[in-house]
């Protein structure tokens, strides 16, 4: 059969070095983790350079945050192994926009491409069931675990209240709100960016795409501002940080996630814009903005959910007061 | 041969075995469950012969099948094999009795479930903690017996009953409806004793019970060893009970927690004064 | 930049290093596969083998002291498991198979594949070197048991070893993940014209169902994971610490909600091969193709609620420990279905007895025994006497080192002169079999009198009266040990010898569209797609 003409539409690629980069990518990184949050030498000062590659860098990073910046070094692994991973991502997308404008996605690869993206959108939010799982668990049986814990037997009830400043301070009305109606608004301004595309509107989708990039950044921003008025809370002595309690763990987790999440969307709807302003995706064919699309419904579908469990509902039963 | 020799010995055991009971800590070459001391256990043991004759029950005759199948159907026999691929009544047949078998199964099994989770009105509280690696015992209903520390043996003093034996075990009377609060102090440890039929894990943060209740005329040690990993010293962190009579209990009590010498302890059901 | 070192030959293979490491052919991945799985099932053996030998006797003969043995039972449970078991099943024999038998080309994501096949050697590469950094204060390597509960994980394993673990496992997780969605788009999309999904093969059903089970289950594992990683750091989370609120048990439920579907992912791709098997040794189609097809999608399901079986123990609520107990039972229905249909489909056959059919038999039988043990446990007023124990440990290996591993070898001897184009030595291939048929049974048989007994699990050193179980144990590791020798012998001879294999060595039975491929099959097969007749039946 070798040598048989290609009588079918789907696409055989080459062989392509972005696996195997990927791999190796990978080891860096994962090397890179384990150093900069558990470091895998002391700081003894007895070997600066291994230290300065292998020391924990997370370290570093909280005496730099303190201002005392004493110690050095650690991050540089993760950080080369972030650029690799980067690097790989880029040369391997670039040649998937290239063999789709060379027309090798034909309607069943095109089919293909979408089943992938909706397994992908799926394992994504079993993720964020093991996240949401946790936080209904410590959630809803807070006061029953207090109940258990020997060490505070005589006082349950104080101890379960001790629990609560952990998120006292975000207002589900406030910030949250604002970026649920960021988000929403985004939602609108994606689909519009569709439409126009559909319709050949190729500037109608240039902005409708600019404004999701752009209230994408805006909703990444505010978090950040909660964030860091939480940080400071915890500063002038309010208990409001991960490293508090197990409710704040699910706080910042849940939405750590959803924010890196959002972070990943909005890079990805800004490729595609380039892509869109240098003349790409045509009126029938564009699955690459679809694919950014839908994961941006996603995202703003988990949202919802964070909005109104971790910043509404669960501030009334008293468990975030 | 070591193994050569065991296992000719253990062959005559495994002939003797059925007429000999079992005692409250493992046996040589045992091959069933350890002899029951507590009506839980007894329920247990009787669940499990009932589940065991089941299972084998299903496993010899997918062997016997497959047995004849293989003697029927080989190429040698049956040179021209038949193109049957459906029978409803069979298809049908193959659901339905083993949803049968398992509806008969999960009564008892609910009920021994139930009989050994539904705490019944117990008449003593004690409290163990796992600590790495040993384990506490207090006993909260009686003040005066204060909580101490049960350490494993080291193979010198312990003999035969190395990784069983302790320095002090703990005490409790016969025929006595106790609570076993079960908590940790750091790692996640297990407070099993198999032949009271009680197993439950120790998990920091959290306090679970158990109960048990020793038959009458069960007098006797104990022996169980912690059952879920807790670091390295997992294997060595042996659970030592002695069960003793209701009197020997209170003078026992009485007496702060240690047995005067006039008290006889008891040692593998055998009846020995403590010097 | 995609041509690199790309070279044309007549047959279309392009040269040494393109192939094997920029490739992005589903066989050759899938061969890759195979040789990652057999590698980590000698390093996973290694390891068991070991552990034999502490507990040929009591005392502590090999190891340092209960730690360095926990690091290797925890060791070679991870191995086997995700480097061996999984990779070997489901991206070895998945891969080279399922588009074939379907009628594609070759996999939905190429590129994809390969990423899949290259993380997992950095995965073992992480969980290698875990081995040799700190742990706890008691030793090097990570010892908290594959199931990897806190605190003992977190608080009790401060060293980087436990990290790099966690990592690789992460790296291994989205390894099957990619590989999931990759089976899905290429099971749901590339079947040829006329296969419609009631005429698929059993074994791509089974890697469909075992695919989706993936998708659904890794990422609760990586997920919970990734909560260990940061309740290890410095000042990071709560989650399992109870002193800040969190809750150890929590962890148990993530990771089993993960960790039942996954010995299912371990067995359904094994229920696949051996339906292959059977019907093609006994010159018959499956008997009742479509109750087993739904059998393993019922499997799947199920598989999904009862995970706390897991955790009779943990000091659960009766009532939920009642429902865990009922659903649990129910899956022994569509796996009985399952069992009754292989009977069936040899029943009225015309059996031959060959290397892999021998597997097969060896197959049912021991699954059944594991099986049935499984049922016993699933009891949770007996599971309280049993949970922890040998007994356990049985009933897994039952399933897993003869299920899972008899499923492995079965299509590997089914298979072999498809791929590689050669035949083996059949009295290699028997020695093989005999000596791991009867050293499997030597090892794990005396396991459930152990346990019935009341010997724990992961116990390095044991009370003597536990002596002579271990003993028979021990020895009949040494018999397996001979067994994977003659593998290893079989594989060599094979390739020395070079006997051609030709494309249908296995005559009329075997009718899937791999059969009507030379063998090994061409480079891209499929050019033309072929055709299913719409009367063909199973
Ligand atoms: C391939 C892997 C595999 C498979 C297929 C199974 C299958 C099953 N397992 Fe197993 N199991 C494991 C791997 C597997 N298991 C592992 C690795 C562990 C331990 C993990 C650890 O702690 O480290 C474990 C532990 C484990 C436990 C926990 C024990 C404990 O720790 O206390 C339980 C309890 O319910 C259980 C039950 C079952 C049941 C009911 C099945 C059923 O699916 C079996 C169904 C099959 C049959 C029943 C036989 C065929 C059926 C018939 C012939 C029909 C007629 C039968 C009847 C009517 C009964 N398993
Ligand atoms: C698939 C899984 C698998 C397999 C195959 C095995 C195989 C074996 N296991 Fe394993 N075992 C586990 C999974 C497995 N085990 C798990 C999950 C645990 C629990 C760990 C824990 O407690 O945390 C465990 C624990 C465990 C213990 C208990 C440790 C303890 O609790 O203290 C023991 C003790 O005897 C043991 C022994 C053995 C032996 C002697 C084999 C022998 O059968 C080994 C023989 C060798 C092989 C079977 C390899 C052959 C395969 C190949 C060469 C690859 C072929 C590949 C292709 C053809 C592609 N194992
Ligand atoms: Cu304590 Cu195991
Ligand atoms: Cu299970």
């Amino acid at each position: 059969m070798a040598g048989h003409a290609v009588e079918h539409d789907y696409h055989l690629i080459p062989p392509s070095p972005w696996p195997f980069l990927s791999g190796c990518a990978a080891l860096v990184w994962g090397l890179g983790m384990v150093t900069f949050f558990a470091g895998l030498v002391d700081r003894t000062g007895s070997s600066p350079m291994a230290e300065w590659f292998f020391a924990n860098g997370l370290d570093t990073l909280k005496s730099s945050l303190t201002g005392d910046g004493s110690l050095s070094g650690g991050w540089i692994i993760l950080l080369v192994g972030c650029l690799f991973a980067a690097y790989v991502m880029y040369g391997w997308w670039k040649d998937v926009a290239a063999e789709s404008a060379a027309g090798d996605h034909t309607p069943v690869v095109d089919i293909g491409l979408r089943y992938g993206m909706i397994m992908f959108i799926m394992q994504e939010a079993m993720f964020f069931v093991g996240w949401f799982w946790m936080f209904f668990e410590l959630g809803l049986f807070h006061k029953v675990r207090a109940t258990w814990n020997p060490d505070i037997l005589e006082n349950a009830a104080g101890y379960a209240d001790s629990m609560a400043p952990g998120v006292t301070s975000v207002d589900a009305w406030h910030l949250p709100l604002m970026n649920t109606l960021i988000l929403l608004l985004s939602g609108t301004t994606v689909t519009w960016a569709h439409h126009a595309l559909m319709h050949n509107d190729r500037k109608g989708a240039k902005w409708g795409l600019f404004l999701t990039i752009a209230l994408g950044i805006i909703f990444t921003w505010l978090q950040l501002i909660e964030y860091a008025e939480l940080f400071h809370l915890r500063e002038s002595g309010h208990e409001a940080w991960i490293g508090n309690n197990a409710y704040g763990s699910a706080f910042f987790m849940a939405t750590g996630f959803h924010g890196f999440h959002v972070l990943i969307g909005t890079i990805f709807l800004f490729v595609c814009w380039v892509r869109l302003l240098k003349g790409g995706f045509k009126p029938e064919k564009h699955f690459g903005f679809e694919a950014a699309a839908w994961y941006w419904h996603f995202v703003d579908v988990v949202w919802l959910f964070l909005f109104a469990f971790v910043y509404i509902i669960f501030a009334m039963n008293g468990v975030a007061h | 041969m070591r193994l050569v020799h065991n296992i000719t010995a253990s062959l005559a055991l495994l002939l003797i075995m059925p007429g000999i009971a079992f005692a409250n800590k493992p046996t040589d070459g045992g091959y069933w469950l350890q002899d029951a001391a507590t009506p839980v256990m007894e329920e247990l043991t009787k669940l499990h012969n009932f589940v065991f004759w089941i299972i084998l029950g299903i496993t010899l005759f997918v062997m016997v099948m497959m047995g004849w199948i293989m003697f029927r159907f080989s190429a040698k026999r049956n040179p021209t094999a038949s193109k049957t691929t459906h029978h409803v009544g069979l298809e049908v047949a193959w659901t339905i009795v083993p949803i049968i078998i398992l509806l008969v199964m999960v009564v008892p099994s609910m009920r021994l479930l139930y009989f050994q989770d539904a705490l019944p009105e117990t008449e003593m509280t004690i409290k163990v903690t796992g600590n790495t690696w040993n384990w506490e015992y207090a006993y909260p209903d009686h003040p005066n017996v204060e909580s101490f520390i049960s350490n494993p043996l080291e193979k010198e003093d312990a003999g035969d009953l190395y990784l069983l034996k302790t320095d002090a075990s703990l005490v409790v009377p016969v025929d006595t409806k106790i609570k076993v609060l079960i908590t940790s102090s750091n790692n996640l440890h297990s407070f099993a004793v198999p032949a009271f039929g009680i197993k439950m894990d120790a998990v920091p943060g959290r306090i679970n019970e158990t109960w048990f209740e020793v038959n009458p005329g069960k007098e006797g040690t104990y022996f169980g060893q912690c059952s879920e990993l807790c670091g390295v010293n997992h294997y060595k962190m042996p659970i030592e009970i002695e069960v003793v009579s209701k009197e020997d209990f209170q003078s026992w009590v009485a007496n702060d927690g240690a047995f005067t010498t006039a008290v006889v302890s008891y040692d593998n059901g055998s009846i020995v004064l403590q010097d | 930049m995609a041509g690199i070192g790309y070279d044309d030959h007549d047959d279309g293979k392009p040269g040494f290093f393109a192939r094997w490491f920029y490739s992005t052919n589903h066989k050759d991945i899938g061969t890759l596969y195979l040789i990652f799985g057999i590698i980590s099932g000698i390093i996973g053996g290694y390891l068991s083998f070991m552990m034999r030998m502490e507990l040929s006797e009591p005392g502590i003969q090999i190891f340092e002291n209960g730690h360095a043995y926990n690091v290797f039972a925890s060791m070679h449970g991870l191995i086997m498991i995700f480097f061996m078991v999984m990779p070997a099943v489901i991206g070895g024999f998945g891969n080279w198979f399922v588009p074939i038998m379907i009628g594609a080309p070759d996999m939905a994501f190429p590129r994809m594949n390969n990423l899949s096949f290259w993380l997992l050697p950095v995965a073992l590469i992480c969980l290698l070197i875990s081995f040799f950094v700190p742990g706890s204060a008691s030793g090097n390597g990570f010892g908290g048991g594959w199931v990897m509960y806190p605190p003992l994980s977190t608080s009790g394993a401060p060293g980087p070893a436990f990290d790099f673990i966690i990592i690789g496992l992460l790296a291994a997780g989205f390894s099957s993940i990619f590989g999931a969605i990759n089976f899905i788009t290429t099971i749901l999309n590339m079947r040829a014209p006329g296969m419609t999904m009631h005429k698929m093969p059993l074994f791509a059903w089974s890697v469909l169902v075992t695919a989706f089970l993936l998708l659904l289950a890794l990422p609760v594992l990586a997920a919970s994971l990734f909560m260990l990683f940061t309740d290890r750091i410095d000042g990071g989370t709560g989650f399992f610490d109870p002193a800040m609120g969190g809750d150890p048990e929590m962890f148990q439920h993530l990771f089993w909600f993960f960790g039942h579907p996954e010995v299912y992912i371990m067995i359904l791709p094994a229920f696949g091969m051996v339906s292959h098997v059977v019907s093609t040794f006994s010159k018959k189609p499956i008997f009742g193709y479509l109750g087993m097809a739904y059998a393993m999608v019922a499997i799947g399901v199920v598989g999904f609620v009862v995970w706390a079986h897991h955790m009779y123990t943990v000091g659960m609520d009766v009532d939920l420990k009642a429902y865990f107990l009922a659903a649990t039972l129910v899956i022994a229905v569509p796996t009985g279905v399952k069992i009754f249909s292989w009977l069936a489909t040899m029943w009225g056959g015309s059996i031959s007895f060959s290397i892999p059919m021998q597997w097969a038999l060896a197959f049912i039988f021991l699954f059944v025994l594991g099986g049935v043990t499984g049922v016993m446990l699933a009891n949770a007023g007996v599971d309280v006497a049993l949970h922890d124990t040998y007994y356990v440990v049985a009933h897994f290996h039952y399933v897993l080192s003869m299920g899972a591993v008899f499923g492995i070898f079965c299509g590997f001897y089914y298979w072999f002169g498809k791929m590689s184009g050669y035949l083996y030595n059949k009295w290699l291939a028997a020695a093989h079999f005999w000596l791991f048929f009867i050293g499997v049974n030597v090892i794990f048989f005396p396991q459930h009198f152990l346990g019935l007994n009341g010997m724990p699990r992961r116990y390095v050193d044991y009370p003597q009266e536990f002596e002579l179980w271990n003993q028979v144990s021990s020895f009949g590791a040494y018999i397996t040990l001979a067994g994977v020798g003659f593998f290893l012998l079989m594989l060599v001879e094979a390739f020395i010898r070079k006997r051609p294999a030709g494309a249908n060595y296995w005559g009329d039975g075997a009718t899937t569209l791999e059969w009507t491929l030379s063998s090994p099959p061409p480079y891209h097969q499929f050019n033309t797609l072929p055709r299913i007749e719409q009367n063909d039946e199973h």
